[in-house]
């Protein structure tokens, strides 16, 4: 199967140098965004010390310097902090793709069908179940794994909500991922009335944070999420052929059916990684993917790359931005900075923002 | 060696979230993320050793002046790490987010969390904390002074009539936050010589609920921080203005008092007994001339 048939010529790919330009872009980004993090901070560690560092942590090189605190400050603070943004802004965004071109909407996002709701419920029963955080629980926190597996466990019954037998409408699938994400969110509701003295950390796992980043929780989402987005890369065909409508899909020898079925169980397993670490950030997973596609068009075997590397390098800028600015919620800089970006990205693309071609 | 160092040290401490911790020397490095920690290593004349408290410390004077580590509330952990400690005070109940008690101990740093919810407990600390910094006698010094001051004020309000009192530690919208029910700020209230409206476990009392236990006294805590309400007259119109209030005994009698010491009645450490005598002294004037 080929995206491109005779019967309806598909303008899909841009030019080679704009690809090019896009993906270098991408990856400069994402370089520029993690060495601008590494280097910045409140504690005045100086950007030879914060190299120094890390080079003499990746290769062993080097006379160490510098003060022992310099050296968790970095390595420990600041890095799995960066890594961890990485990885959920490039999981959000890959999501996020995925959601829109499956449920052939522009208002798609990662969360769409339910998994910050059921998240949130999951975090916020283990925080109010746990009197004081609890270090290490599944190595990642009882928490964060209760919010994966509340992620999870949400897509997955929403999932089988919109089943019926002549398969899974999208809309059935977005009606049943609002409605049991309204019935989660009264939930969480609830549990916030009566959280008592527990409210303030309940209500900052809800705001979304990359403040609590460590190894073990980078080393528990990283795994997921490059698996989740390499099985996703290598059905860039069907996410194409899906673009132009189920029933074409279906001519063109797509499963429709089961391809609904694992790329929603993929990309709910990449939303549901992230937000177990991080905790629910918006418009990441939702404007993103817009801005790639507008750039370089829907294919997805460019798509799905350059979202992941400009989701990856705006999280970590954004998160850069909230450390500076006294530790505010990163998803407020994300939507004060992406905001504004896309109206005006809006305004100027007159053709509008579209999933297909 | 010194041999009182020898004795003391490495010496296994218990905090008020049961965490034990050993100290294999006394700290010299300490960074208080409570103004009530810092005023109890204060009092226990090692202020010297504070590396890092809050932008809200305020007391003594002089650590204005050391490294802020927690601004507007929330901890800069960098700046903890940066700052080296090898002792840190957190508070407990939220007040140190969990999330960041997490991340201290997944670094391994000395954590002593602290949350006293009575007078007893404050006394519990400063001991806690004077093993911690080698000032065991200088702790049970303080402790024997607050004490002998706590007892002072009791006997003072021993037989006096004991109205029933509003502590407003904060209005809005109809909801009055007051002291709660068991609270350390009710406890207060009691010794002071008062019977305690308290609200529910987190002191919120409804405007029905409040209207019907019809308050004798109220103490406004919120004149401590919003100077409009800090003038007597002005502070019985604003409260006379809410809806339902008018009707109170205590607004009616007059009996509206601007309390201005809420700092030190809130904050629980050595001045917490300066906050109790503020107490007593608001509710019983004629107690204590």
């Amino acid at each position: 199967m080929s995206a491109t048939t005779v019967a309806r010529p598909i303008a899909f790919g841009p030019s080679p140098g704009r690809t090019t330009l896009v993906l270098g872009g991408g990856t400069a980004l994402v370089v520029i965004a993690a060495g601008a993090a590494l280097v910045s901070g409140t504690s005045g560690i100086s950007i030879g010390d914060a190299v120094a560092i890390l080079l003499h942590q990746l290769t062993g090189i080097g006379p160490v310097t510098w003060p022992s605190s310099t050296e968790t400050i970095v390595w420990e603070l600041r890095l799995p902090r960066i890594v961890a943004g990485m990885v959920v802004g490039a999981g959000l965004a890959c999501a996020g793709t995925v959601f829109q071109a499956l449920l052939r909407n522009p208002m798609a996002d990662p969360y769409i069908i339910g998994p910050a709701a059921g998240a949130s419920l999951g975090a916020v029963t283990a925080l109010l179940l746990v009197p004081v955080a609890s270090v290490g629980w599944l190595g990642i926190g009882l928490v964060q794994f209760f919010a994966f597996a509340g992620g999870l466990v949400t897509v997955l019954v929403v999932f089988l909500i919109a089943r019926g037998r002549g398969g899974t409408p999208a809309v059935t699938l977005l009606l049943a991922g609002y409605a049991v994400s309204s019935l989660l969110s009264a939930g969480v509701a609830l549990l916030i009335f009566n959280s008592g003295e527990r409210l303030a950390a309940v209500i900052s796992w809800l705001l979304g944070s990359l403040a609590g980043a460590s190894w073990p929780r980078v080393a528990f989402a990283a795994p997921l999420i490059v698996i989740s987005f390499s099985l996703l890369l290598l059905r860039w065909r069907r996410l194409n052929a899906l673009l132009l409508g189920e029933a074409q899909a279906a001519h063109l020898g797509v499963d429709v059916e089961r391809e609904k079925r694992i790329l929603t169980g993929l990309a709910a397993l990449s939303t549901s990684a992230g937000v177990a670490i991080s905790g629910t950030i918006g418009f990441v997973g939702l404007v993103v993917p817009h801005l790639v596609r507008l750039a370089i068009g829907p294919d997805h075997r460019l798509l799905l790359p350059a979202s992941m590397l400009y989701g990856a390098g705006l999280l970590v800028l954004a998160d850069l931005g909230a450390r500076l600015a006294g530790g505010i919620p990163v998803g407020v800089v994300t939507a004060l900075i992406g905001a504004p970006f896309f109206l005006w990205l809006l305004r100027r693309n007159v053709v509008g923002v579209r999933v297909g071609r | 060696m010194p041999s009182a160092v020898a004795e003391s040290f490495p010496v296994t401490l218990t905090d008020d979230a049961g965490r034990e911790l050993v100290l294999d020397a006394s700290p010299r490095r300490i960074v208080s993320l409570a103004p009530s920690n810092t005023e109890i290593v204060c009092a226990l004349g090692a202020c010297d050793r504070l590396v890092g408290v809050t932008d809200f410390d305020d007391f003594p004077p002089e650590v204005v002046d050391v490294d802020a580590v927690v601004i507007a509330a929330s901890v800069d952990v960098e700046l903890v790490i940066a700052a080296e400690p090898d002792l840190i005070l957190a508070a407990g109940n939220e007040l140190t987010p969990s999330a960041v008690i997490e991340q201290l101990d997944t670094l391994e740093l000395p954590v002593l969390i602290l949350y006293p919810a009575t007078l007893d407990e404050v006394y519990a600390d400063i001991e806690l904390i004077g093993a911690a910094l080698d000032r065991r006698s200088e702790a049970a010094e303080l402790v024997n002074g607050m004490e002998g001051r706590v007892a002072d004020v009791v006997a003072a309000v021993e037989g006096v009539e004991r109205p029933l009192t509003l502590y407003e530690v904060f209005h809005a919208e109809g909801t009055t936050y007051t002291a709660g029910e068991g609270s350390f700020l009710a406890s207060l209230l009691d010794l002071a010589g008062a019977t305690p409206l308290t609200g529910d476990a987190q002191g919120v009392i409804g405007a029905e609920d409040l209207v019907a236990a019809d308050p004798e006294l109220i103490l406004l805590g919120t004149a401590s921080y919003d100077p409009s309400l800090s003038d007597s007259e002005a502070a019985l119109e604003a409260v006379r203005a809410r809806a339902g209030w008018a009707d109170l005994s205590a607004v009616r009698d007059g009996e509206v008092i601007p309390y201005l010491d809420d700092i030190v009645t809130t904050r629980p450490g050595p001045r917490i007994v300066d906050g109790l005598e503020a107490l007593a002294r608001a509710i019983h004037p004629d107690s204590f001339e």
